[in-house]
């Protein structure tokens, strides 16, 4: 098994061969967080897509998952993470089901690479002509509730709160913008709910991809109750804890009620708060009296 | 942005001509001041003064502001503020900031601010312990003020010892009197300015760093758990339990006076021993407030024990039923350090620092921000005006008013006139005038102030100012930019809105509680609105479901106690009791600091 490996066998050094979504997965899963099982197929694979023992390592690794309905998705090298907003550009397969049908998936990843989109982004970028990417394959989560989370408040920067966005079905409707979803802001310091907005959820992305209305009793009903967001948040913690950043967090509650992180990436765009210069409490108090020191 | 109304359009209530009379004449708005007064803004102190003031009382309007003026401007030079100014309108005290606003002069001043407040900060604990001994001290002076009687011979030691004659030692009494209160101002504003800065600084710090933190948490980072004020119910839950224990508890039973359960306690061994526990207790604790101390009328548990009697028969009640009634004090130690930590630990590292050093001299300023109550506005007060009523007294024995708390119809200078007048006749033995001149006086003035105790003080007066920049005007009164737009805009279409207190939402029944008198119409279920709450208030907090204040902000006394029972309450509204009917229905919303009336006609 040359070009694929477990996500559980991967660290952060994986990343050069792997990609930043696989590797990442590797880290969560180290760290103890539940991440959906799956597999990563390498970078380097892409530029031997026409061999047959790429495409039967594939089989291989899908079989001893089990063959379950999965998510295929691009995991590129050098730019995931960080440039959070490339991710967009790239492709996602949900409810892929059969070795065939994963494999042509994984293909379809890679062909996004030279789409029309990615290699505008890429001009405009200055990235590299030819990218490496690597494909994340999972079992698929059949989502009850899911959504996306920050591990600080995204707006005013509040790294005490956890901001928690939720619809039902899959994320797919979150974080495509389809819905108006929950909004949640739960306290990481006593796990109190500070502010719930519930939103209108309209329609839902459930088992096979298939977007549905949502029945009008469901839409403003809250999607997760209070044990369900002491969950998220504790999760929500020890996830940043392990990055030691502020972590953008996709997750998804399953039918069982099992709780999944799907992906984690570093909040980029977050308002830093000025501490000021190193100033002592006194010099602080007389600022605030008119006297700062000069 | 729209102006409020001019100081000098502010029309007289009917039947009320010549409301000025009862007060200093520097205090009203003068044509001679017009231009200075009418441009800049006056606010009406609703937070210290919700009544209009008895003419005694100014007692509390010129000593503080002399003093606060005296620390802020003089002492301390606060680089930006020197003192703050007031003028009475309607009977009502409004009051003004004086900034600085020469730029040389507040680099002038900033050097002795940095110099004489640092001193305070660094030394904060030791210079706070004397403090307290010497409002101690202070205290027991007023106390031991010696009211001499007139009498119709003068004793020997007159003649043979060193004794002064009696009208002169009554003279020298009363001055003492009211120098010992300026003396316990002084002492008021000593720290305190500096306290509610370091305070305020630690949350404006959080409230920047962590925007969503709720305020309670940052006074429960802050609060102390032992402090003063708790102390008195504490000592009350002890004898609750001692009664209890042997067995003397069936004495309390409601509705009783304390008269009468004392009469019943009296009669046993156990009951004279209990008694005998209560009497050591009493000093200092009774010495607790029945209101907010600025006024005559508010007295202590010593004057009015029914409060701390409703208390203990509570207690032993509750104790009987099984509950617990001690205050979960190791719980919220836990919950303060919890909340500490946490926030802390959240923090990143570059500011994680100046908020443990805040947080530290928050802690260290707190006691004197909490405890100063009791020293100040309830233990001195109480005495104060007690010791001012044996003046009233002799006035009265004299025929100089109706009766002793008439004195609080008179000014401070007009008690000294009125008593030279009798040093003088009773000396000459001549026909004072005095009985003839002050009764229609007093009795023309508790018109007057009944009258105007019906008018609505409207909240601002003068130009709106371009911008608040009086750090102390923030700190004590809260106005900020957004409070006055709230005030220039008026309308509330039957919402209003303050400071969230407490958490939580409720609806239910107002019951507009005016005064002490009122408390016992409060029933079960409903929600309290009243001005200000006091520790005297503690029995109704078990009855009702929500609280709603026209005054206080997060360290409220009303705060504090709605929080650990539980309570939503809504304070600082401005005028909850003036907007808000008994009997109409409420939606109490205490997360988000508003009230809406649901049946507003």
């Amino acid at each position: 098994m040359t070009h694929t490996a477990q996500l559980a066998e991967l660290r952060r050094a994986d990343e050069p061969r792997f990609g930043g979504k696989s590797a990442n997965l590797g880290e969560l899963i180290a760290a103890g967080i539940p991440v959906p099982p799956g597999f990563a197929v390498a970078a380097t694979a892409h530029r031997r897509v026409g061999d047959e023992p790429v495409r039967a390592e594939i089989s291989r690794r899908y079989a001893a998952l089990g063959e379950p309905p999965v998510a295929v998705r691009s995991s590129a090298v050098g730019e995931d993470s960080a440039d959070a907003s490339f991710a967009g550009q790239q492709e996602s397969y949900l409810w892929m089901c059969g070795a065939d049908r994963v494999w042509d998936a994984v293909r379809d990843c890679w062909a996004s690479l030279h789409s029309r989109e990615a290699l505008a982004y890429r001009a405009r970028m200055g990235g590299p002509e030819e990218p490496a990417m690597g494909v994340t394959v999972q079992a698929m989560v059949d989502a009850a509730v899911s959504g996306v989370m920050f591990t600080c408040n995204p707006v005013n920067g509040d790294p005490s709160t956890v901001a928690v966005n939720a619809s039902w079905g899959l994320g797919t409707a979150v974080v495509g913008g389809e819905v108006t979803p929950d909004e949640y802001r739960v306290s990481k310091v006593t796990g109190e709910v500070i502010r719930r907005t519930i939103g209108p959820k309209a329609i839902e992305y459930v088992r096979g991809a298939a977007r549905s209305d949502v029945p009008a009793e469901r839409q403003k009903v809250a999607c997760l109750d209070e044990e369900q967001l002491g969950a998220l948040v504790e999760v929500a913690r020890r996830v940043e804890r392990h990055f030691g950043s502020h972590q953008d967090i996709e997750w998804a509650l399953d039918r069982d009620g099992s709780l999944f992180v799907l992906q984690s990436r570093p909040v980029t765009a977050v308002r830093k708060r000025d501490a000021g210069p190193a100033r002592s409490a006194v010099e602080i108090v007389m600022g605030r009296f008119g006297a700062d020191r000069r | 942005m729209p102006d409020f109304p001019s100081p000098f359009s502010i029309e007289t209530p009917a039947g009320c001509d010549g409301w000025q009379e009862m007060y200093p004449y520097w205090s009203v708005f003068d044509e001679r001041r017009r231009e200075s007064d009418e441009n800049r803004l006056w606010f009406w102190n609703s937070q210290h003064f919700p009544f209009p003031m008895p003419p005694f009382d100014m007692v509390e309007v010129d000593h503080p502001y002399y003093t606060l003026g005296g620390w802020q401007n003089r002492a301390f030079a606060v680089p930006p503020a020197m003192g703050v100014d007031y003028r009475v309108v309607n009977g009502y005290v409004y009051i003004s900031p004086n900034p600085v606003t020469d730029p040389d002069k507040i680099a002038e001043r900033a050097g002795y601010f940095q110099k004489r407040a640092g001193y305070y900060f660094e030394n904060w604990e030791d210079l706070y312990r004397g403090w307290r001994s010497k409002m101690e001290a202070l205290n027991r002076e007023v106390e031991s003020i010696v009211v001499p009687d007139l009498p119709e011979y003068e004793p020997d030691e007159v003649v043979f010892g060193e004794r002064n004659l009696s009208n002169i030692d009554l003279l020298r009494a009363y001055s003492h009197t009211l120098r010992c209160a300026e003396m316990m101002w002084q002492h008021h504003f000593e720290f305190l300015l500096l306290g509610y800065g370091a305070y305020l600084t630690f949350a404006e710090f959080v409230r920047e760093q962590l925007p969503d933190i709720p305020d309670q948490h940052i006074s429960q980072m802050v609060a102390g758990i032992d402090v003063v004020l708790f102390r008195a119910d504490a000592e009350l839950r002890r004898l609750a339990r001692l009664a209890i224990d042997t067995d003397v508890d069936g004495a309390f039973v409601e509705g009783r006076s304390p008269a009468e359960i004392d009469a019943d306690l009296s009669e046993s061994e156990d009951g004279r021993r209990w008694l005998d526990e209560l009497e050591r207790i009493k000093d200092p604790w009774f010495n607790m407030g029945t209101g907010d101390g600025l006024y005559h009328y508010y007295g202590s548990w010593h004057d009015d024990p029914s409060i701390p009697y409703a208390s203990l028969t509570g207690h032993i009640e509750a104790l009987k039923a099984g509950k617990d009634v001690e205050r979960p004090t190791e719980k919220l130690a836990k919950e303060r350090d919890r909340l500490a930590e946490g926030y802390g630990a959240v923090l990143d590292e570059e500011s994680r620092p100046a908020f443990q050093e805040l947080l530290g001299l928050a802690r260290t300023v707190f006691p004197l921000v909490e405890e100063h109550k009791f020293y100040c506005d309830y233990w001195f007060q109480s005495r104060f005006f007690n010791k001012v009523r044996e003046f009233g007294a002799l006035l009265a024995k004299h025929r100089f008013i109706d009766d002793g708390e008439d004195i609080f119809n008179l000014s401070r200078h007009e008690a000294m006139e009125a008593l030279e007048e009798l040093s003088l006749t009773w000396s000459t033995g001549s026909q004072a005038l005095g009985p003839q001149h002050w009764p229609p006086i007093v009795a023309r003035r508790r018109e007057l102030l009944e009258r105007l105790g019906e008018w609505t003080p409207p909240p601002a007066l003068g130009a709106m100012p371009e911008a608040v920049s009086d750090p102390i005007v923030v700190m004590l009164w809260g106005i900020t930019p957004q409070r006055l737009a709230e005030w220039a805009s008026a309308e509330d279409g039957g919402e209003l809105s303050g400071a969230a207190a407490s958490p939580g939402e409720v609806e239910g029944p107002a019951r507009v509680v005016r005064g002490l008198g009122d408390l016992d119409t409060v029933r079960a279920g409903e929600i309290l609105v009243c001005t200000i709450t006091s520790p005297a208030w503690a029995p109704i907090f078990s009855k009702i479901t929500a609280t709603v204040t026209d005054i206080g902000g997060i360290m409220s006394h009303a705060a504090i106690v709605s929080r650990e029972y539980g309570l939503p309450a809504v304070v600082g509204t401005g005028r909850a009791t003036a907007r808000i009917r008994t009997g109409q229905r409420l939606r109490v919303d205490g997360s988000a600091g508003r009230v809406t009336i649901l049946d507003d006609s």
